[in-house]
């Protein structure tokens, strides 16, 4: 390589990122481009200065290391951080991809940089791997407690309480707030298994209502019944949702 | 088990309870029956002192005919066959006896032969009442061992929540803690070194002494600064803790750890989610014989309340249930921008 493989440490805590500087001294050809204290300036980073590389601790406050990811685009290289989190470990196992558990020595450092060196020319299996770690990642959560939204450069941080319903559009959903609407690139499925069932309900294959947002609930025509919600708007109910609304109801 | 009656103070009683029969029965020989003295004393002496040593031998039919392992039917049966057995027996030896000691006597033989049925009748009465009495104690003292197992048990029970309750040592804070110390062998390695000892005081407290349960209010005012001193480490000017401590509650007992996990959650929830300074405060003073401890941090109303939060909080009010028998010691207040949680320990 000619030029010197440029990168970025994204951590929260100054102590961390200084020990990755000081590693980092020994190697000539890696240039560290900037160094960001969170998800956002993260982001930002990544999409403006392109690096090829990138150290990302996965415990941030505001928005985590998997919910900055998610909102890549073109992730580059990376070398996952982390003191502890058994969800995590067990996702890089499952991938193949590599991490360092901090506190770390520079031999394990110089280990995952051999490797992530690898890794630099290959842009689509990496972004493939970090799917799948998302997606594991996303399988292990219990009841999410909030959603990331990404609309140019703006991100926002939606509290799960602020959602009122969702629909289904092809291969993406739409997320209902009183504050506007979003697409999320994930299935009805995902929501339906990742939303407390005592807050939300899939009232129909293509429709999750939140329960406090329902006003009344009527028979539409012969058999089919629809809901109507706070704002006026009705939504139908199928056969299987309805049966769902009746045990909550009663 | 042994038989009961042969311990020292029961076997005075049964002893006492056959002289007053014994008693009984020479009167009704001699006043309703109208028997000379001389044989009512003989036959007095040798019946019941023949009965008094059956009285104690029943004890292994009780204890053989048990009623675990018996239908009623069985029960009632046995004990029908042994009555009239040992009633015979009785009867029959203190006949043979009066006949080798007696042998010319024909107006006590006669006497002997009138009263036989009914002495017999006697006799299996006799019986029934002494098994009963046996099944009485027998049921008596497994009832009271089963007492005792079950309140050993709870108390197992209770010092094994106890202890799964107590706060558990946080490995993100471990983990997170030794790299910053890794850090600072850099650059600054008097800092590392203080460091490395406030953390080993700290596991020292929370690991060695899992065991205790309670500990005065100024031991557990230390391991809380210790844990603040070396997040202080890792957040720097992020947050600043005040104090407000009345000398006078300083010697209260509290459990072990207990404010350990609501200052965890002002530095999880508060501090590290904020962009602000966060304060956190503890003010604790007695009142109404409670020990009033507060503790208080303002945070960024943006965040959502977390779940983990509540299980924290959860353990902390099961616990103090536990302990003092009050599931309302815990309370949670939130208000404009900030975190309250007030503990009420009984003095």
């Amino acid at each position: 390589m000619d030029n010197k493989i440029r990168t970025v440490i994204i951590d929260d805590e100054n102590l961390a990122r200084k020990i990755v500087k000081a590693y980092l001294k020994n190697y000539s050809d890696i240039e560290i481009i900037a160094e960001c204290t969170n998800g956002f300036e993260g982001i930002k980073v990544i999409n403006e200065q392109r690096p090829d590389m990138i150290f990302l601790d996965i415990q941030m406050p505001k928005l985590t290391g998997f919910e900055m990811l998610e909102l890549l685009d073109k992730p580059p290289v990376i070398i996952f951080t982390t003191a502890y989190d058994q969800y995590a470990l067990k996702a890089f196992e499952v991938n193949a991809v590599d991490y360092l558990l901090k506190p770390f020595s520079e031999d394990r450092f110089k280990e995952a940089i051999d490797k992530a060196i690898l890794h630099i020319g290959d842009k689509t299996s990496q972004k493939e791997k970090i799917e799948k770690i998302i997606q594991h990642f996303d399988d292990n959560i219990e009841y999410l407690e909030r959603i990331t939204n990404k609309s140019g450069s703006k991100i926002s941080i939606i509290p799960i309480d602020k959602v009122q319903w969702i629909e289904a559009q092809d291969d993406y959903v739409m997320i209902h707030t009183p504050e506007g609407k979003f697409l999320k690139q994930k299935t009805m499925k995902y929501y339906e298994d990742h939303l407390n069932p005592n807050d939300f309900i899939r009232i129909h294959r293509s429709y999750i209502v939140k329960l406090t947002e329902i006003k009344q609930i009527e028979l539409f025509e012969k058999e089919s019944y629809r809901v109507i919600l706070k704002d006026g708007r009705n939504l139908p109910v199928s056969k299987t949702g309805y049966v769902k609304i009746k045990e909550i109801f009663n | 088990m042994n038989n009961p009656l042969l311990n020292k103070n029961n076997f005075f009683i049964y002893v006492l309870i056959w002289i007053i029969i014994s008693i009984f029965s020479y009167l009704f020989l001699t006043e309703a029956l109208d028997v000379n003295w001389q044989i009512s004393l003989i036959d007095t002496v040798v019946f019941n002192t023949i009965f008094f040593g059956f009285g104690l031998g029943f004890w292994y039919s009780a204890q053989f005919i048990s009623i675990e392992s018996n239908r009623i039917s069985q029960i009632i049966l046995k004990h029908s066959i042994a009555s009239v057995a040992a009633s015979a027996i009785w009867n029959i030896s203190g006949m043979i006896l009066i006949y080798l000691i007696f042998p010319d006597y024909k107006e006590y033989h006669n006497l002997l032969y009138r009263i036989l049925i009914w002495r017999f009748i006697l006799g299996v009465f006799f019986y029934c009442f002494m098994i009963f009495f046996y099944y009485l104690l027998i049921y008596y003292s497994s009832f009271q061992a089963k007492v005792i197992k079950e309140t050993e048990l709870n108390l197992l029970h209770q010092d094994a929540e106890l202890k799964a309750l107590k706060y558990q040592i946080n490995p993100h804070f471990i983990f997170n803690s030794l790299n910053s110390i890794s850090s600072l062998t850099l650059d600054n390695p008097s800092k590392a070194r203080e460091m490395i000892i406030k953390l080993s005081s700290f596991m020292r407290s929370t690991i060695v002494n899992s065991e205790l349960q309670k500990t005065p209010l100024s031991e557990e005012l230390k391991n809380i600064q210790l844990y603040l001193d070396i997040e202080k480490i890792r957040f720097e000017d992020k947050f600043h803790y005040v104090r407000n401590i009345n000398p006078c509650c300083l010697n209260v007992q509290v459990p072990h750890m207990v404010l350990q996990p609501l200052f965890e959650n002002a530095i999880k929830y508060g501090v590290y989610e904020s962009l602000d300074t966060v304060i956190i405060s503890l003010t604790c003073s007695c009142e109404n014989n409670y020990l009033k401890m507060v503790v208080e941090n303002n945070y960024d109303i943006e965040n959502p309340e977390p779940r983990g939060k509540q299980v924290g909080l959860a353990n902390i009010r099961k616990r103090l249930n536990l302990i003092y028998n009050q599931d309302n010691l815990l309370v949670t207040e939130k208000k404009d921008n900030f975190f309250r949680a007030i503990l009420y320990i009984p003095l």
